[in-house]
């Protein structure tokens, strides 16, 4: 224990700190309404066997949902960045790239797939992994609304080829976003690592013991972190 | 009984651009003749302007300067019937479908309004009717070979009404072997340019062309081309995604059960 619970005869305690803030999770919750049915609808084109669901009417109604739910997934962000630019920016900035996300990734899989408990490099409020979510959604947007825009208003007006391109592109982007977001449900609902994931996604708070051992540079300060995280090396170099 | 691709050959020596057959389409197809297609000038003789989603067939005129002089042609526009068709393979409702004997029919029951066809044709043939861009609210329309007809043994309306023995309807080899013949007898009084259009192209079109001149004096692409796009959507991109969209669910199924086996809860912070 870090000294962030203590227990008091049986009964532990959790001591709960905020994660995300309100907008952040209204944002998070907005998104998942409109991107789940662009998911399902669009998959209606893509998958064979749903091909009865896009013939004629159905289809015009399939058609229909997936643009109104564009209309959300396109306005969302957009609002947000005009409500509150400088978050904004901060999200792009805590989504970048460090030095101590190249050792992230190379003990992800023992960590999270094996289930091997080895000492994680430190991370800040979004760890690798989270950060390659959040890049990938921000390139997938742009990719998903030009193509998209492009697809629903252009047609007979741009080129030919542009066309196909963009329902190319559009495509590739459904395939890399869609496999994106498989993984990122299975993380957040089913991982046994990560159940502190949807509570503070729900309530915006988090254990303070889960933040110091998954977040220790937004917990400690980059500074503390890396120590810490150098002592527990030298204690164990290669735990479990 | 083996079913035989069926053709139509249209010698566009012969057409005097009467346009009996546009005034026949739209009658046997109960097509509208005013939407899309008010008449105005535009220095050309020609009317429609252009193929619509209530026009399927038109007589295009192309002015030409021939040694000769000046001469109009004529070529009557309108679904080629591609032995590949790629408005066949883009659409995904399958309200377009390409018959064992090569029609490539319409079931409007069934189309919704993507208007993916428009993009992919190479000749850029079918129609949308959009009723409404926000929602996307279409139908698609283009020739069908009148398939109510030709599926009871009757030749397209077209082929039927025309006047100048322009048009045949038939076994497509047939049509290839006649109009070969036409092309020879063209050459020999003097017609040098004449060709036979659409025979291999796109896997062999079902509207076969008698040329006077070359096919792009008549606006024609000399060498039609299936989509390049087309192929790599169908035949690349969307196997991959499924196999990739499969993976990932195999994998995120398989690290849970395994997870779930080696895990230490206790030891989980």
């Amino acid at each position: 224990m870090n000294g962030q619970a203590q227990t008091t005869g049986h009964v532990f305690q959790i001591r709960w700190i905020p994660k995300y803030t309100f907008v952040e999770r209204l944002l998070h919750w907005v998104h998942m309404v409109s991107f789940v049915p662009l998911v399902l609808t669009g998959l209606v084109f893509f998958l064979d066997f749903l091909k009865p669901l896009a013939q004629g009417e159905a289809g015009g109604w399939v058609r229909l949902v997936h643009r109104i739910a564009a209309l959300i997934f396109i306005g969302e962000p957009v609002i947000y960045g005009i409500l509150q630019p400088r978050r904004l920016w901060m999200h792009m900035r805590e989504f970048s790239f460090e030095r101590d996300d190249i050792a992230w990734i190379k003990n992800a899989f023992g960590y999270y797939v094996l289930g091997r408990h080895g000492v994680m490099p430190p991370q800040g409020r979004f760890n690798t992994g989270e950060k390659m979510n959040g890049m990938v959604m921000i390139l997938t947007w742009f990719l998903f609304v030009v193509t998209g825009l492009t697809m629903w208003f252009g047609k007979g007006i741009v080129s030919i080829n542009l066309f196909h391109l963009m329902v190319l592109v559009h495509d590739l982007t459904m395939i890399v976003s869609v496999c994106m977001l498989i993984v990122h449900l299975y993380l957040a609902l089913a991982h046994p690592l990560m159940w502190a994931g949807l509570v503070s996604m729900r309530f915006g708070c988090i254990s303070a013991t889960y933040a110091a051992e998954h977040h220790a540079k937004w917990y400690y300060g980059p500074k503390r972190a890396k120590e810490i995280y150098e002592a527990k090396k030298a204690s164990a170099p290669d735990a479990h | 009984m083996t079913i035989v691709r069926k053709a139509m050959l249209i010698d566009e020596s012969r057409c005097t651009a009467c346009r009996g057959c546009q005034v026949a389409c739209k009658q046997w197809n109960d097509l509208d003749g005013w939407s899309y297609s008010k008449t105005t000038n535009q220095g050309s003789y020609e009317n429609p302007p252009k193929l619509s989603p209530q026009t399927w067939t038109r007589i295009k005129f192309s002015e030409y300067e021939s040694p000769q002089g000046f001469r109009w042609l004529f070529l009557k526009e309108g679904c080629m019937h591609c032995g590949t068709p790629a408005c066949v393979d883009a659409c995904p409702t399958s309200a377009l479908k390409q018959q064992a004997d090569g029609r490539v029919t319409v079931e409007p029951h069934l189309c919704n309004g993507c208007g993916y066809c428009t993009q992919f044709c190479p000749f850029h043939v079918p129609q949308i009717e959009v009723s409404n861009r926000m929602t996307g609210r279409a139908i698609i329309s283009k020739c069908h070979f009148c398939q109510d007809r030709t599926d009871n043994g009757l030749t397209p309306s077209c082929v039927k009404t025309c006047p100048a023995q322009a048009l045949f309807w038939g076994d497509r080899d047939k049509m290839v072997a006649a109009g070969k013949k036409r092309v020879e007898t063209l050459k020999a009084r003097g017609v040098t340019e004449a060709s036979l259009y659409g025979e291999t192209a796109l896997g062999g079109l079902g509207r076969l062309y008698v040329l006077a001149e070359k096919p792009e004096a008549y606006g024609l692409p000399a060498d039609p081309k299936y989509p390049y796009f087309a192929t790599l959507w169908q035949n690349i991109v969307q196997p991959l995604g499924k196999i990739a969209l499969g993976g990932t669910i195999l994998g995120v199924i398989a690290a849970w059960a395994f997870i779930r086996k080696n895990i230490k809860m206790e030891e989980v912070e």
